[in-house]
């Protein structure tokens, strides 16, 4: 299945999310995260987009990898967080 | 006596040179080659320019574009799709540890939109940092900025916008559908404004010059010396412009 989705978050900043995923097994095939936002360094959506792959999509558990992957890589985002990727996903199950 | 930084400006550079002179001045200020430097520039042609995190096909009207000859490219720094027609673009290249850029990403911003903000006062238009990256007047934006930092070297680019023309803006970026497109078209005339706007007059790139340098010159207490790119800094230029930001690869890469 593929999917997307356009979520405004809060006191944030636009993400758009691209999803293909395994309906049966609700895990992430493939990811692209765009949008307006600023991370650093720059490398970190694309190993947030390679580390997502296979994710199970629950929300919980996805803002609780998500905050792993930020906090192991000493990632820093603006206008952008765990809890509003997550949800921008999980909008493209709904 | 004041620490002296380079003071460029450069017109008529096209989009790929644009981008590609900031991020050769950063690499030869990283490497120690050059003072931190405060660059203003203009597009030409126009040009729309898209944050490094976006996708160009989903903010970026590709046929009306070349309909209007408008050029596009990727910024290395995040942020939102901008339509550079009549403004005053910036940038500033400072390494990390300099002692006036605070170690705080939002700090810096807040810091550097200041210099702005100064900048604008000189002219009589008054305005307010709006976090996480806009300038505004009279309740309006009237500056954007996008920041990145590499090889501990911080890069802040940003606009003033002189006038704008937002039916024109808004049919080259990207909106879903026409009903959507009228709501936003009237949303954002309402966000929006320009130098222009607020001081009822016309007002060109090289009247603003001297004041915007001053507002620098005041926030970081530095004198801004008028100089040129060097030598690698061109070199560095063409090979960012020819390998890097007129290529499909890069600009096509999200």
């Amino acid at each position: 299945m593929r999917s997307n989705s356009v979520y405004k978050i809060p006191n944030g900043k636009l993400v758009k999310i691209n999803l293909e995923y395994d309906k049966n097994k609700k895990k992430i095939i493939n990811i692209s995260i765009n949008g307006d936002f600023f991370a650093y360094p720059e490398e970190a959506i694309e190993v947030l987009e390679e580390k997502l792959i296979d994710k199970k999509l629950v929300e919980n558990e996805l803002i609780k990898k998500i905050e792993d992957i930020i906090s192991k890589n000493n990632f820093e985002f603006i206008g952008l967080n765990s809890n509003g990727l997550a949800k921008g996903i999980m909008m493209c199950v709904k | 006596m004041n620490e002296e930084w380079r003071f460029l400006v450069t017109n008529g550079y096209n989009a790929y040179k644009n981008m590609a002179v900031d991020r050769a001045i950063l690499v030869a200020n990283s490497k120690g080659l050059v003072p931190p430097t405060v660059r203003f520039y203009d597009w030409s042609p126009y040009a729309i320019s898209i944050g490094y995190f976006q996708s160009l096909k989903q903010e970026v009207d590709l046929e009306e574009c070349k309909k209007h000859s408008i050029d596009f490219v990727r910024r290395i720094t995040g942020g939102g799709a901008v339509f550079h027609e009549n403004e005053l673009t910036y940038s500033i290249i400072i390494p990390e540890s300099h002692r006036e850029i605070p170690k705080n990403i939002m700090d810096s911003y807040s810091r550097i939109c200041g210099a702005i903000i100064k900048g604008l006062n000189n002219i009589g238009v008054k305005g307010i940092y709006q976090p996480i990256n806009d300038i505004l007047s009279d309740g309006k934006k009237i500056s954007g900025n996008a920041q990145t930092r590499k090889h501990k070297t911080v890069l802040q680019h940003g606009t003033i916008l002189l006038d704008v023309d937002v039916e024109k803006m808004f049919s080259v970026l990207l909106v879903p559908n026409e009903k959507i497109k009228d709501k936003l078209i009237s949303d954002v005339k309402q966000r929006v404004t320009s130098v222009k706007n607020i001081l009822n007059r016309d007002v060109v790139f090289k009247e603003i010059v001297d004041d915007m340098k001053k507002g620098f010159e005041e926030e970081f207490n530095v004198d801004l010396m008028k100089g040129e790119l060097t030598k690698k800094e061109i070199q560095l230029t063409e090979e960012f412009e020819k390998n890097c930001f007129s290529k499909k690869e890069w600009n096509f890469k999200r």
